[in-house]
C-alpha cells in the first residue's frame, strides 16, 4: 500500500464541500483512516457480490449493489 | 472375530477419544458373549453408535452437514456429496460380494471393515451407510430423504438464491446504467430537422447548426439537409436527392467563409476535419462565418492540436459515413461532420473542413459551383492570408493522393473568395502541387481544367446542368463544397450579402477570442483523489480482479462518500460547539458507522491500517 495519505488533498475535499469547516491537526488522518474502512467494507461486500454471483471479477453490478449497502450503513 | 473387529476398530479409530474407545471394546466384548444375532444386532448397534455418536468426527460431519450454509464454498459441499456417494457405491459392492461368503453376521463386519478400509473415505462412506441404514431402519424415510432433500435443496437453494441475487444485482445495475440512447432515425430526424429549418429560414442559421451539431451521428445527413434547407428560400427545390440538396445548400455556405482558402491549408492530416469545419462554417451564417474566418486566420496556427484531436474522430465518422452511404452522401456526412466539428470546436475554423472539403468533394463538387465560387470569391473578404494559408495547405496536401483534389477546391475557393492576386498565386502553387500529383492534376492547373474535374465528378449529371446555370448564384461556394449545389448556388448571393456586413465583425472576434482560450484551457483543477490510490487500496483489498468500469464506480461512490462525510461531521462539529473538526468527532462517526465498537476500539482501527508515521502522530507513545 502507498506509503503516504494524500493529506492536503483530504483537506481540499473536506474545504470544497464544507469551506467554513475547519480541520484539526491530526483529524485528516482520521478521515484517511475512515475513507480507507469504508473502502474496505466495499471491497469486501463487492467480493461477496462477486462470489455469490459465481464471477471471478468484479463487475460493475457487484459494485453498485454493493456501494448502495456501504453508503447506506456509512452514513452515521 | 469380534475381538479381530474391535481390534481393527480400535486401530482404525486411533482419532477417536478415549471414551469411545473404551465403548467400542466393550461393546466388542458384549457382543462376543451373546449369539450371532444378537451379536450382529450388537455389531450394528457398535457400528451405528460409532458411525452416530462415537466417531467426533462424524458428529461434527452430521452437523456441518444438517447445519446451513451461506459460503462461496457451498457447490463444493454438493460435490462433497457426490463424491460420497460415489465412495458408498464402491464399498457397499464390496461388503455384498463378501457378504455371500460369509455369515450374516459378517455382513455387517464386512461392511464396517471395508468402512475402515479407506480411511480417507471412511467418513463419507460410514454417513451414506449411516443414511442407508437409517433408511432401511426407519419405517419413515423421510428422514434420510428429508437429510438428503434438505442438504440438496439447501445447496439448491443456495444456488438459486446466488442465481436470484446476481438477477436482481444485475437487475438494479441494469436500472441504474445509463440507458443507451437509441440511434436515431436519420430520416425522421433529418425530416424534423427540415422543418426546423424551413422555420427559421433566412435567420440564425449558426443556431441551428449549433443546435445540430450538439448531435453526433445523426447529424450527418441532417447537417446537409439543414444546408438544403436553408437555402430552399432561394434555391427552387429541384434536386430530388437529398445528397444534391444538401450539397448546394451547402456550397454556398462554404463558400461565403474563407473556409476555402483555409482548406487548403490544412495537412492531410487534418483534412477530413477541416473539411468538416468549413462545411458548417459554411452553414452557419455570416455571423458564424465571421468568427469562424477570424478564428480560423488566426487561430489555425493554434488550434491544430484540437482539430487534429477531432479529425480522427471525424474522419473515423467520414469513413463510416463512406462505407455506409454513396459517394454523393459522403460530402455530405462530410459536411455534417464538418459542421458538428466548427460547431464543437470554433477555433479550428474553416481551414481544416475545407481541406477536407477539398479532398472529397472534388470528385463530387459540380465544375460551375467551383466556377461561379471562384467568380464570387472575389466579394468575399477573403485577407490575402487566407490565400497563403491555402497555398500553404495546397503545398502540404500536394503529397496525398487526394491532394489534387484539394488544390483545385482550394484553387477555386481562393479564387471565389479572395483578391485575384491571392487566387492566382495560390493557383500557382496549386499547379506546382499538381504537377507533382497523379494525372488529375494537369486538370488542376486551369481553372478550365476544374471545370472538367467537374466533369469527372460523380454526380449527375443533372447537378453539374442545373450548377451552371445557377453558376453566379454560387459565386461564395467554396470549392470543397462539391456536392451538386444548385440550391447552394442559388443562395450563394443571399449568403454573400450577409456575409458583407460581418467582416467589420469578423475584425473584432479574432481579437478577443484569444484571450478567452487562454484561461479556459488552464481548468482550476478540483481537488480528488487520485484514481491510482483508490484502485491500489481497492485491489489490496479486493483480492480479485476489478474491471475498469467497477473502477469508475468506486470512484463515484468514494466522491459521494466524501460529500456524506463532510456534512456529517459538520453536523457533529456543530453539535459540539466547534467550528473546528476534532479527533473526538471522527471518533464519533466511527462509532455511529459500526467501525468502531466497544470490542474494537479505535486505537487499534489505527493500529491495524494506519502506517507507523501515522499511528506514532495519532497515538501518543511515550518515550524517555
Amino acid at each position: 500500500m502507498r506509503s503516504t495519505a494524500p493529506r492536503s488533498t483530504l483537506r481540499k475535499i473536506i474545504k470544497k464541500h464544507k469551506p467554513q469547516l475547519r480541520l484539526a491537526a491530526n483529524a485528516d488522518l482520521l478521515v484517511h483512516l475512515n475513507f480507507l474502512l469504508f473502502l474496505h467494507r466495499l471491497a469486501e461486500e463487492a467480493r461477496t457480490n462477486a462470489f455469490e454471483n459465481k464471477s471471478k471479477i468484479i463487475k460493475p453490478e457487484h459494485t453498485i449493489s454493493a456501494a448502495k449497502v456501504i453508503l447506506k450503513k456509512s452514513r452515521g | 472375530m469380534a475381538d479381530r473387529r474391535s481390534r481393527s476398530r480400535l486401530r482404525r479409530s486411533g482419532h477417536h477419544n478415549a471414551r469411545a474407545a473404551a465403548a467400542q471394546t466393550e461393546l466388542s466384548v458384549e457382543n462376543r458373549r451373546k449369539s450371532l444375532r444378537s451379536t450382529l444386532a450388537k455389531q450394528r448397534l457398535a457400528v451405528f453408535p460409532d458411525l452416530r455418536n462415537g466417531t467426533p468426527r462424524l458428529m461434527l460431519k452430521r452437523v456441518v452437514q444438517n447445519q446451513p450454509q451461506v459460503s462461496p464454498l457451498a457447490p463444493q459441499i454438493s460435490s462433497h456429496e457426490d463424491t460420497q456417494e460415489v465412495h458408498s457405491e464402491v464399498p457397499s459392492k464390496r461388503v455384498s460380494s463378501m457378504g455371500e461368503l460369509q455369515l450374516p453376521d459378517v455382513a455387517p463386519e464386512g461392511k464396517s471393515i471395508t468402512v475402515f478400509h479407506t480411511t480417507k473415505k471412511r467418513r463419507k462412506l460410514s454417513i451414506s451407510e449411516f443414511e442407508r441404514a437409517a433408511e432401511r431402519r426407519l419405517p419413515q424415510n423421510q428422514a434420510p430423504s428429508t437429510l438428503d432433500s434438505t442438504i440438496t435443496a439447501r445447496s439448491f437453494r443456495m444456488s438459486v438464491g446466488s442465481l436470484l441475487a446476481p438477477d436482481t444485482v444485475e437487475k438494479r445495475g441494469l436500472l441504474r446504467r445509463p440507458k443507451t440512447r437509441k440511434a436515431v432515425d436519420l430520416q425522421v430526424f433529418e425530416g424534423k430537422v427540415e422543418q426546423n429549418m424551413l422555420n427559421s429560414k433566412g435567420q440564425n442559421y449558426l443556431v441551428d447548426s449549433q443546435s445540430i451539431s450538439g448531435i453526433r451521428t445523426s447529424i450527418l445527413t441532417s447537417d446537409a439537409e439543414m444546408m438544403m434547407n436553408t437555402t430552399e428560400l432561394f434555391v427552387q427545390p429541384q434536386l430530388d436527392e437529398q445528397n444534391q440538396n444538401k450539397f448546394s445548400a451547402l456550397e454556398p455556405q462554404q463558400s461565403d467563409s474563407k473556409t476555402t482558402a483555409q482548406r487548403s491549408l490544412i495537412s492531410d492530416g487534418d483534412q477530413e476535419e477541416e473539411r468538416l469545419e468549413g462545411l458548417v462554417s459554411d452553414v452557419r451564417t455570416n455571423e458564424g462565418r465571421t468568427q469562424r474566418d477570424s478564428k480560423s486566420s488566426s487561430l489555425h496556427d493554434e488550434h491544430v492540436d484540437r482539430m487534429t484531436h477531432i479529425s480522427p474522430e471525424t474522419r473515423a465518422k467520414q469513413q463510416e459515413e463512406k462505407q455506409d452511404q454513396s459517394p454523393q452522401s459522403n460530402p455530405m456526412a462530410q459536411i455534417s461532420f464538418s459542421e458538428e466539428e466548427v460547431a464543437g470546436t470554433p477555433e479550428h475554423g474553416p481551414s481544416a473542413g475545407y481541406s477536407e472539403h477539398l479532398e472529397k468533394k472534388l470528385a463530387e463538387k459540380a465544375e460551375l459551383q467551383i466556377t461561379t465560387a471562384q467568380d464570387s470569391r472575389g466579394e468575399t473578404e477573403m485577407a490575402s492570408s487566407a490565400a497563403e494559408e491555402l497555398a500553404e495547405g495546397s503545398v502540404g496536401a500536394h503529397g496525398s493522393p487526394g491532394a489534387e483534389h484539394k488544390i483545385t477546391n482550394g484553387i477555386g475557393a481562393e479564387g471565389l473568395d479572395r483578391n485575384s492576386h491571392a487566387f492566382s498565386s495560390f493557383d500557382k502553387r496549386g499547379m506546382i502541387l499538381l504537377d507533382e500529383t497523379d494525372e488529375q492534376g494537369d486538370e488542376l492547373q486551369d481553372q478550365a481544367i476544374m471545370l472538367d474535374l467537374n466533369s469527372s465528378v460523380e454526380e449527375p449529371a443533372q447537378d453539374e446542368a442545373e450548377q451552371p446555370a445557377s453558376g453566379e448564384a454560387s459565386m461564395k461556394t467554396p470549392l470543397f463544397v462539391r456536392a451538386p449545389a444548385k440550391n447552394l448556388l442559388l443562395s450563394m448571393p443571399h449568403v454573400e450579402k450577409v456575409a458583407a456586413p460581418r467582416s467589420p465583425q469578423q475584425l473584432l472576434q479574432p481579437k478577443t477570442v484569444p484571450k478567452r482560450l487562454g484561461p479556459p484551457q488552464r481548468k482550476p483543477r478540483e481537488p480528488q483523489i487520485p484514481g491510482s490510490l483508490i484502485k491500489e487500496i481497492f485491489r489490496h483489498f479486493a483480492k480479485m480482479p476489478v474491471t475498469k468500469e467497477a473502477f469508475k464506480i468506486v470512484e463515484k461512490c468514494s466522491e459521494r462518500y466524501f460529500k456524506q462525510l463532510s456534512s456529517d461531521l459538520e453536523a457533529y462539529t456543530h453539535h459540539a460547539g466547534r467550528k473546528t473538526v476534532e479527533a473526538a468527532d471522527l471518533e464519533v462517526l466511527m462509532r455511529r458507522q459500526g467501525l468502531v465498537t466497544d470490542k474494537m476500539p479505535l486505537n487499534v482501527l489505527i493500529e491495524r491500517y494506519l502506517p507507523l508515521e501515522y499511528r506514532k502522530l495519532l497515538i501518543p507513545i511515550a518515550c524517555d
